[in-house]
């Protein structure tokens, strides 16, 4: 069965991403019509749960419950704020959706307002995507202009203006309460929880944090139904989904399925990734962005769905599938993506701000061959004590990649340790790791 | 009150709804450690090291930020909570220099402290640690022009941040880069400029944040007394407490070394500014007067007796009274006690012709603070002037408005006055403008001047009769603040040489114009102001008791109002805290106050 792309079908056709596109061949604004002249908010919410939809950030949390959270009776404004942020390693699926089908998060948004009860939407973005943001600032002009937002949309009363708000460049302004601090001009930093957000977000108003993906899904649950929708992957996991898939793999990119696909097809699978670069052998997957535990080859023949890869022990978190060959040191591996852990750390609580640099240094010393055997178990231990006891889940972030290639590749370790230098330095690694560039 | 009960470490507790585990948890005496939660400053959670488990709550929980819900269980000793928090402490210390023997805070530091009582024994961390602006001493850099600070020492558990955000009403402080680069920062570096400045050293829980004032002059160990008192530089009168250093053996005695607040939930809070904090060297200055003067024939001042004064004014100025009532006149600064007050008041009324006789001086000046402070200094720069209306004297304006002494210098200027009695047991500059005396004396408007002052100032140089006084510090005495709150100082020093309390004086002035009084110490001055205004606030201020200096065992009781309130929870046992409150049925009149409840 063949499956009809609807989030990225038409991603490669010129001016796909302009207004007049979208009304002739896609969605063209009829789903918030529809939701704004025939549904009540609470109807859009009602099906958007019965649709199953799971957040598309990482968590995969159900996102019509989360709508039916947001606070209705109080006299405070209500906010979506769409989370661009989009920061995780390997992850960019929703850089992709912005910049070739923002009418689509755009249309989103304004569906998202209505059902929560919202007049303004925030698309959070990430500040390193200063194109995706004037591509989506001049969408956002052209839906005005066309009467998709403003004041009376449709003729409805409902009123919905959508502003695009550039971050600085911070990993941790992905997590939703840090994201909520950023847009509200403090430090990027996790606020403590509760509040939850629907309770208190943005302003202390009740508001929706939710990925582009997810509110991109919304119009086309509005548009092609409820059984369109759940008739899409395995039960739980409905709907259609992007996947990331980099790493030594021939042909790296964004690829939609849904979620029946395999993690191994969309590696190994010709119409996917293609398989792995110069006829290398794959040794490890890291399934949905760096912050999730690592996979081994005979474990990835299973759908990449948020329940499977999570009983595989991992997390399909944003999708962003990163394939490692047998060239990479899984030392290496871990010490570059702790590099970045350690810079991107927010330093608001103890032990992701000294446990992140700790780990970092052990890592170093491992990775130089100057570490010791115990250091090695001391890596197991100082992951221990952040896990699960940070403010944030940054701190379990963090110690995934180290905690997996210990589990799986202790053995890298110990050689590191043994032979006192790298004994798989692959040429196509630099002298120094690009992420520790900015390490002090 | 609606109240939650829960179980913490087994012990079943019933608190006020609302409240969370930490503040139940301190309550009861259960030792928690915290550096972010501050009981003025609020909930941060960030870090970490109060950790608790709660019963079916699959993480460890931050307990300063779980509320009490009913039937709530709450371990603080299980072995996942124990582990946990040894290996924060152990992440406080990664980076933390150790440099506690030269450190401010040594001695008086939670860090140091909590490490001993919930830290590993040793650190696993085999690594250079992390400097800011350089090793040992250079990393002690300027932090506004009353502090420094020391980045490698802190913590980052953002109390000054919130501080500056929550309290002072400007956030100057804030965090500079991210992660293990976190380092608190002001914009430019240009430091913090604030009135509040001082409550940073209190509320850093590290050596992070000192007082220029303080830094380097003592050690927790050689402050072995602590006397809880108020002070007395505007109406407000913060609840302090002043930090006594023993002299080496050999100069016996001791000295004031650093002033601190104290907490006074219906007062100051947990705060004090930096006008009280730092303001209090003149007490112990070379200014000082030691003892009494009398200007001589040949018009120099000199040392003279307390029996040479008082016959001097029974044979100069008592005779002026007695011929005509009117001619002597009495200028009364507003830094004079309640108890003083009343002498003066005995004094007018029995031999100057009335109260009248007496006008009251203040000085005031705007405080230069942020709209958005919640911590506001008063404009009136004295302590006592509800007490000066109380006992009935003219009072201009009032406390927040100007003092009116326009009559009496018209009668001065005019040269209707034969003899003038300053009162003013605060340094002349905290009382205001005296300049318009000492013209009338250079013009010769003015026969004779009786100053009773503390300090050698230009106004003292022309007087007459020199009476050496006590500071606010030196004598047990009332004030009454400006919310009509009647509060008791507490005598904390000595007076200087030959220097008397001032309502001793003014029993002897008022003796030496023939109105003899009978009070013989001033616990008798208050059982006559008891006596004669029944119904008010006064009418038990007979029963203050005043605090006595006492020794400090244990940093708990240290600078930081916050550690004073825990405590007075957890070391129930121990010998009881400085000072205690005396209700009275009124419920105004506090000796020391002492919190008996902590902030809700």
């Amino acid at each position: 069965m063949a499956y009809e792309p609807v989030l990225t079908k038409f991603v490669k056709e010129p001016n796909c991403y302009t207004l007049d596109f979208y009304k002739a061949k896609d969605l063209g604004y009829e789903a918030l019509r529809k939701a704004v002249t025939t549904m009540q908010p609470n109807d859009v919410i009602e099906m958007v749960k019965a649709s199953g939809l799971r957040g598309r950030g990482g968590a995969g949390f159900p996102t019509g419950l989360k709508w039916q959270f947001v606070l209705k009776d109080t006299p405070k404004p209500k906010y979506i704020c769409c989370n661009a942020d989009e920061s995780e390693p390997g992850t960019f699926k929703d850089h992709l959706l912005m910049e070739r089908n923002p009418h689509l998060l755009i249309e989103g948004c304004a569906i998202g307002c209505y059902a929560i009860g919202a007049k303004v939407a925030y698309i959070y973005i990430r500040g390193e995507f200063y194109h995706v943001q004037k591509v989506l600032e001049q969408q956002i002009e052209e839906a005005y202009r066309a009467g998709f937002l403003g004041k009376n949309i449709f003729g409805s009363g409902f009123d919905c203006d959508v502003f695009v708000h550039r971050g600085a460049g911070a990993y941790e302004a992905g997590e939703e309460t840090a994201l909520i601090e950023s847009l509200e001009g403090k430090r990027a930093q996790p606020r403590i929880k509760p509040p939850f957000p629907a309770v208190s977000g943005l302003y202390n108003c009740p508001s929706a944090v939710n990925n582009v993906e997810t509110l991109a899904n919304v119009p086309l649950i509005i548009s092609k139904g409820v059984e369109w929708f759940t008739s899409l992957g395995p039960e739980k996991n409905n709907g259609p989904k992007l996947y990331c898939v980099s790493g030594h793999v021939k042909n790296p990119g964004v690829f939609e399925a849904t979620m029946d696909v395999s993690l191994k097809e969309l590696i190994l699978g010709d119409q996917y990734a293609g398989g792995m670069k110069d006829g290398r052998t794959l040794k490890a997957v890291i399934p949905g962005g760096s912050s999730t535990p690592v996979l081994l080859p005979d474990q990835i023949d299973i759908p990449a769905s948020f329940d499977a890869v999570a009983k595989a022990g991992s997390m399909l978190g944003s999708a962003a599938i990163m394939a490692v060959d047998d060239t990479t040191c899984m030392v290496w591996l871990a010490k570059n993506l702790l590099a970045f852990y350690r810079h991107e750390s927010c330093g608001k609580c103890t032990p992701c701000r000294e446990g992140a640099d700790w780990l970092l240094k052990l890592l170093t010393r491992i990775e130089a061959g100057e570490g010791q055997m115990k250091d090695i178990d001391l890596l197991l231990d100082v992951s221990k004590n952040i896990g699960g006891k940070t403010l944030c889940p940054f701190g379990d972030a963090e110690i995934a990649p180290v905690l997996s290639t210990i589990k799986h590749f202790r053995h890298e370790y110990e050689a590191h340790v043994r032979e006192g230098c790298c004994t798989i330095p692959a040429p196509w690694r630099g002298t120094r790791a690009p992420a520790l560039a900015g390490h002090h | 009150m609606e109240t939650v009960t829960l179980t913490i470490d087994g012990q079943s507790l019933t608190v006020e709804k609302g409240k969370t585990v930490l503040q139940a948890a301190i309550e009861a005496g259960i030792t928690l450690p915290y550096y972010c939660y501050h009981p003025g400053i609020g909930v941060d959670g960030s870090c970490r090291v109060c950790v608790v488990k709660v019963e079916k709550m699959p993480k460890l929980q931050t307990s300063c930020s779980t509320t009490c819900t009913e039937g709530m269980v709450v371990s603080t000793r299980d072995k996942d909570v124990v582990e946990a928090r040894a290996a924060v402490f152990e992440f406080l210390l990664l980076n933390h220099p150790l440099d506690c023997p030269v450190c401010d805070k040594g001695g008086e530091c939670p860090l140091q402290d909590f490490s001993y009582s919930f830290g590993p024994a040793e650190s696993r961390m085999d690594f250079p640690r992390r400097v800011f602006d350089g090793e040992g001493v250079k990393a002690d850099v300027d932090f506004g022009p009353t502090l420094m600070l020391n980045r490698n020492r802190c913590i980052l558990c953002t109390r000054c941040i919130r501080f500056m955000r929550e309290v002072e009403g400007d956030a100057q402080i804030s965090v500079a880069d991210r992660g293990n680069g976190s380092e608190i920062a002001t914009f430019e570096d240009e430091g913090v400029h604030s009135l509040m400045s001082g409550n940073l050293m209190d509320v850093c829980p590290v050596g992070a944040i000192t007082t220029r004032d303080y830094r380097f002059k003592s050690r927790p160990w050689d402050n072995p007394s602590v006397a809880d008192t108020i002070c007395t530089f505007c109406s407000k009168g913060c609840s302090t407490s002043e930090w006594i250093k023993a002299k080496p053996e050999w100069a016996r005695g001791s000295s004031l070394v650093r002033v601190t607040p104290s907490y006074n939930p219906d007062v100051n809070g947990y705060w004090m500014c930096d006008i009280g904090r730092f303001g209090y060297h003149w007490v112990e200055g070379d200014r000082r007067l030691r003892q009494p003067m009398l200007r001589t024939t040949a018009g120099t001042l000199e040392p003279a007796g307390w029996s040479d004064v008082l016959h001097a004014l029974r044979a100069k100025v008592a005779p002026l009274a007695a011929a005509e009532a009117s001619s002597v006149k009495v200028l009364a600064s507003a830094h004079a006690s309640v108890e003083e007050f009343f002498v003066l008041k005995k004094l007018a009324e029995g031999a100057l012709g009335g109260v009248n006789a007496v006008s009251v001086l203040w000085s005031r000046s705007e405080k230069k603070q942020p709209k958005a402070t919640t911590f506001v200094v008063p404009v009136t720069d004295a302590p006592n002037v509800n007490g000066a209306r109380d006992l009935g004297f003219a009072v201009g304006a009032g406390n927040g408005g100007a003092a009116d002494v326009s009559a009496l210098r018209a009668a001065v200027e005019a040269g209707k006055v034969k003899a003038l009695l300053v009162v003013d047991p605060a340094p002349a500059e905290l009382t205001g403008d005296f300049q318009w005396v000492i013209d009338a004396r250079a013009k010769g408007m003015l026969p004779l001047l009786v100053v009773q002052a503390v300090e050698m100032c230009p106004l003292v140089a022309q007087a007459d009769i020199v009476l050496a006084g006590a500071a606010w510090l030196e004598k047990d005495a009332l004030f009454t603040n400006d919310q009509g709150r009647v509060q008791a100082a507490s005598q904390v020093l000595s007076a200087p040489g030959d220097a008397r309390p001032d309502w001793q004086i003014l029993i002897d002035v008022a003796a030496a114009f023939g109105v003899s009084l009978g009070y013989l110490s001033d616990a008798d001055i208050r059982k006559a102001i008891a006596a004669a205004m029944p119904g008010t606030p006064y009418a038990s201020v007979a029963d203050v008791a005043f605090s006595r200096p006492v020794a400090a065992k244990h940093w708990l009781q240290a600078s930081n109002p916050s550690e004073r309130w825990k405590w007075d929870f957890m070391f129930q046992d121990l010998p009881p805290v400085k000072g205690h409150s005396v209700q009275t049925e009124q419920g105004f009149v506090e000796g020391r106050v002492i919190p008996l409840k902590p902030v809700g």
